[in-house]
């Protein structure tokens, strides 16, 4: 593909590593200091995930948390919640040094943590929610349902929240299951509140009763810290921002005056050392793909996970999706292959309606999805043969077969796709992440698929894996297979897509077209 | 870790990508008896078993007694068939024994023709009874999401009912004579009892099925990943509804057999299959929790299963009264084998 890549040129790429200090809270701001954290250093076997990052939080403050996937957000607050612990460097807490063993004592501290992955038990009722693990009983050792109801409505009326306490929290929406836990953390007495992407999956007015929650919360003297993606939902309600990359600090910036852009250019960085550097650049796309459209969709949506999607991969044509986590892409994927029904919208396949009810349906179709999680593709407990002819065993073999045959086939799959090592013999766990992506692909490669979906083909693949992937997705897009690419990381899109789209909350909010040029802000400034 | 291990390339090169040449005898052993853990232990068991039983009574080495094993284990043998299935795919079904009954009382109701004489063509409506039985299991556990657990446990107290409303609580003492030539205990061919060849024929057909079709490869796959042979393309659910059909099949096939060897059907005979049928599976080695294991663990588990009730019976201080708890202990101590071997091979071929 001919990528053009352009020299150290373009908008302001003298922000280079000397980025100017936050100034100390201390001298503009009379908030006192609750959590302070001086060069902290995490290291995961070879790997530094935090090199000698200081942060603080004062009390009665937001402070927003950026960075790029792997930047070292989330190994920073699993430190400050007690779930790791820093190999240097010294956490203070009001004013004391502390050293938080576990999550319980992190917890006993007062530093409550609200995961993207709710915790939140949907089976029970609100109040139990906000009491869990701690609810009130009577005298006889039961648990007092009155007092809990009660307890519950007044806790939740503090925090704003006008809830009912019976109701079941499974059947509230996703947004109002985050207040009850919120005020859940808040009612065992935290006085910090880690918030990770907490957006992400909610609609505008949701996200905006969240942030009148914080500043509320915020008056009451508590503190938050706020991880997102969404560049304009930290801007909304921190009052300062840090900002993470390749597991340093970057900088830590009162929000006055800080634009989207700044943060981009902050989060991604613009200096000549940094390897990525031939992305940042707007990289020109190649020409647009002549060939016939065999993937169309238009108007596709399924509520709570996509809306009004429209999208056309040609057939030779990679046409890659950029978003955040739970910006509904592998909803689209999903229903692309069957295992997910949308409610409105048409699906064309080579110019052919289709409403896949199945994987085994969408198979037929010639549809192949390589999905993001392997756990639900590979079986480990397996050899690489029995792995790589599935698919397609019907095709494969006699309806009377030994595993003669059958390995022959997959051994030269194996060998197609650069498994290594090489054996089909072995069992498929015993692979390394990456050749496990490369069995999960070889069987779908057992037939010519026409439609091709990639779901984050090449997450956590060393380089040599990585270039061998993405090198055989080329040499079919070569023999005409359309080619779907989500991914969360811009390079990979850039690299090597055609057109690329960008979803964010369920909706593309902008393609890129063939010729046109495209960057990595560009792409994260539309997510 | 599989990175570091050389390319399997060369013809010396072992299964699992280890130079086979590499280490002493020893090793390579070990290596090798750690890879086919799970058929090996049972095979132990069974060794130990035989070993013991032949220096502790003087008749359990003789071919009669064998006989005896053979013709005792015959019908378990067949309803194991069906469990093995069922097992593989990671479910469970809890209604063969009644199944069984069912088919077997259904058998002989035709026979007799109080209501509607079929002669041994009753054989076949006890056949297509026992199938649509396990059919019916299939699709409210496949199609309709109850648990296998529940749905077999209903199944069992329905299949009971009726083979009570047909026999109308009573037994019926007559059976085809088919039925008494293929599962009676005398009855034999070259002096090997009729009804374990049956059992051979079910056990072999069986393990056709799951080594040469892809029938039988789905089924593994199923029960290895449910998900991922979902989003391979095969249909589970179809996959999970065969097995139970075959295993209500082969309940019922057992189930007849019994009625043959007693020459009666009752509603309550022969309620012992299910924790038989069940146990010897397990025993064999095969995984309660799907993808691992086959009829070759199943014979070795249902001969473990024959061999043990059998030489308990020979030993002459063991009063009949603790048979049933030794049994069930030595059954433990067996599981605990399995168990072991199959940690052993887990942890060494991860060490490769």
């Amino acid at each position: 593909m001919a990528s053009t890549q352009h020299g150290l040129s373009g908008t302001s790429a003298s922000a280079g590593p000397a980025v100017p200090r936050a100034p100390s809270l201390l001298a503009t701001d009379p908030r006192p200091l609750l959590l302070e954290l001086r060069g902290v250093t995490k290291r995961f076997g070879g790997a530094t995930a935090l090199n000698a990052v200081d942060f603080d939080l004062a009390s009665g403050e937001i402070h927003g948390l950026l960075g790029e996937n792997g930047a070292g957000k989330s190994t920073l607050m699993k430190i400050l919640s007690g779930v790791h612990q820093p190999d240097e460097g010294e956490l203070t807490f009001r004013g004391e040094a502390v050293r938080f063993g576990s999550p319980a004592e992190a917890k006993a501290h007062g530093i409550g943590m609200i995961f993207q992955e709710l915790s939140a038990i949907g089976s029970l009722s609100v109040a139990e929610n906000v009491f869990r693990g701690r609810q009130p009983v009577n005298r006889l050792g039961l648990v007092d349902w009155k007092r809990m109801n009660a307890e519950a409505t007044a806790t939740l009326r503090e925090v704003g929240v006008d809830l009912d306490a019976t109701a079941r929290v499974g059947d509230l929406p996703l947004g109002a299951q985050q207040l009850v836990e919120i005020a859940w953390v808040i009612s065992s007495g935290a006085e910090v509140i880690i918030l990770d992407e907490p957006t992400s999956a909610l609609s505008p007015p949701e996200a905006e009763r969240l942030f009148t929650l914080m500043r509320q919360l915020r008056l009451r003297g508590k503190s938050l810290i706020f991880i997102s993606h969404f560049l304009e939902d930290v801007l909304a309600v921190s009052d300062r921002v840090t900002i993470l990359k390749n597991s340093r600090k970057v900088a830590t910036l009162p929000n006055e005056g800080l634009t989207k852009g700044r943060l981009i250019e902050l989060m991604i960085g613009k200096d000549a050392t940094d390897l990525a550097a031939g992305y940042e650049q707007a990289t020109a796309l190649p020409p647009p793909v002549a060939g016939s459209a065999v993937l169309e969709i238009a108007g596709l949506t399924a509520p709570g996970a996509f809306a009004d999607v429209d999208l056309t991969v040609r057939a030779g044509e990679i046409v890659g999706i950029f978003g955040f986590l739970g910006a509904g892409m592998t909803e689209v994927a999903r229903a692309l292959f069957g295992q997910l029904r949308p409610t409105a919208g048409t699906t064309r396949l080579g110019g052919m309606g289709i409403a896949p009810r199945s994987p085994r349906e969408a198979k037929r179709l010639g549809i192949a999805y390589l999905t993001e999680n392997r756990r639900a593709t590979l079986f480990p407990r397996h050899e690489i043969y029995k792995n790589v002819t599935l698919a397609h065993l019907d095709r494969l073999v006699p309806p009377v077969f030994r595993s003669g045959a059958e390995v022959a086939v997959a051994e030269r799959q194996v060998r197609r796709t650069g498994v290594r090592p090489a054996n089909p013999q072995l069992l498929a766990g015993h692979l390394s992440g990456g050749n496990q992506q490369k069995v999960v692909l070889a069987k779908w490669l057992t037939r010519q698929p026409r439609l091709l979906i990639l779901n984050e083909p090449t997450r956590g693949m060393d380089v040599g894996a990585k270039r061998e992937v993405l090198d055989l997705v080329k040499e079919l897009k070569a023999e005409g297979v359309a080619i779907l690419l989500l991914s969360t990381e811009p390079e990979t899109v850039i690299a090597e897509c055609d057109r690329v789209l960008v979803m964010s909350k369920g909706r593309v909010t902008r393609e890129f077209g063939g010729g046109e040029r495209v960057s990595k802000d560009l792409l994260m400034g539309h997510a | 870790m599989a990175k570091e291990l050389p390319q399997g390339a060369g013809s010396g090169v072992g299964a699992l990508g280890v130079d086979r040449r590499s280490g002493s005898a020893w090793e390579r052993g070990l290596r090798w008896a750690s890879r086919h853990a799970r058929i090996l232990a049972p095979l132990l068991t069974l060794g130990v078993l035989v070993a013991f039983f032949g220096v502790a009574s003087d008749r359990f080495l003789d071919v009669a007694n064998f006989q005896n094993i053979f013709s005792q284990v015959g019908r378990v043998a067949i309803a194991a068939t069906g469990i093995t299935f069922v097992l593989l795919c990671a479910e469970i079904d809890l209604s063969i024994a009644s199944v069984a009954s069912l088919a077997g009382v259904i058998s002989a109701f035709f026979y007799v023709g109080t209501w509607l004489d079929l002669g041994s063509w009753g054989i076949l409506v006890g056949l297509v009874a026992g199938a649509l039985i396990g059919l019916i299991n299939g699709f409210f556990v496949s199609r309709l999401g109850i648990p296998s657990f529940m749905m077999t446990l209903a199944m069992l107290t329905i299949s009971v009912g009726l083979a009570t409303w047909v026999t109308q609580g009573r037994a019926i003492y007559e059976a085809p004579p088919l039925l008494r030539t293929l599962g009676g205990s005398g009855s034999r061919l070259f002096g090997v009892p009729v009804v374990a060849i049956v059992a051979g024929v079910v056990l072999l057909l069986g393990g056709f099925v799951l080594g040469y079709t892809k029938f039988g490869r789905y089924v593994y796959m199923t029960g290895g990943n449910r998900e991922a042979a979902e989003m391979s393309g095969v249909n589970t659910g179809q996959v999970v509804m065969v097995c139970l059909m075959i295993s209500g099949l082969t309940a019922g096939i057992a189930g007849m057999l019994d009625v043959g060897r007693n020459s009666n059907a009752s509603a309550t005979a022969g309620t012992d299959l299910l924790l038989a049928a069940i146990a010897a599976v397990v025993l064999g080695g095969t995984s309660l929790f799907g993808g691992e294991g086959g009829i070759r663990n199943t014979v070795l588990g249902v001969l473990i299963f024959g061999v043990l009730s059998n030489g308990l019976n020979l030993l002459p201080n063991v009063s009949v009264y603790v048979k049933d708890a030794l049994e069930g202990i030595i059954l433990v101590g067996a599981l605990l084998l399995n168990v072991v071997a199959l940690r052993v091979e887990r942890v060494r071929t991860r060490a490769e």
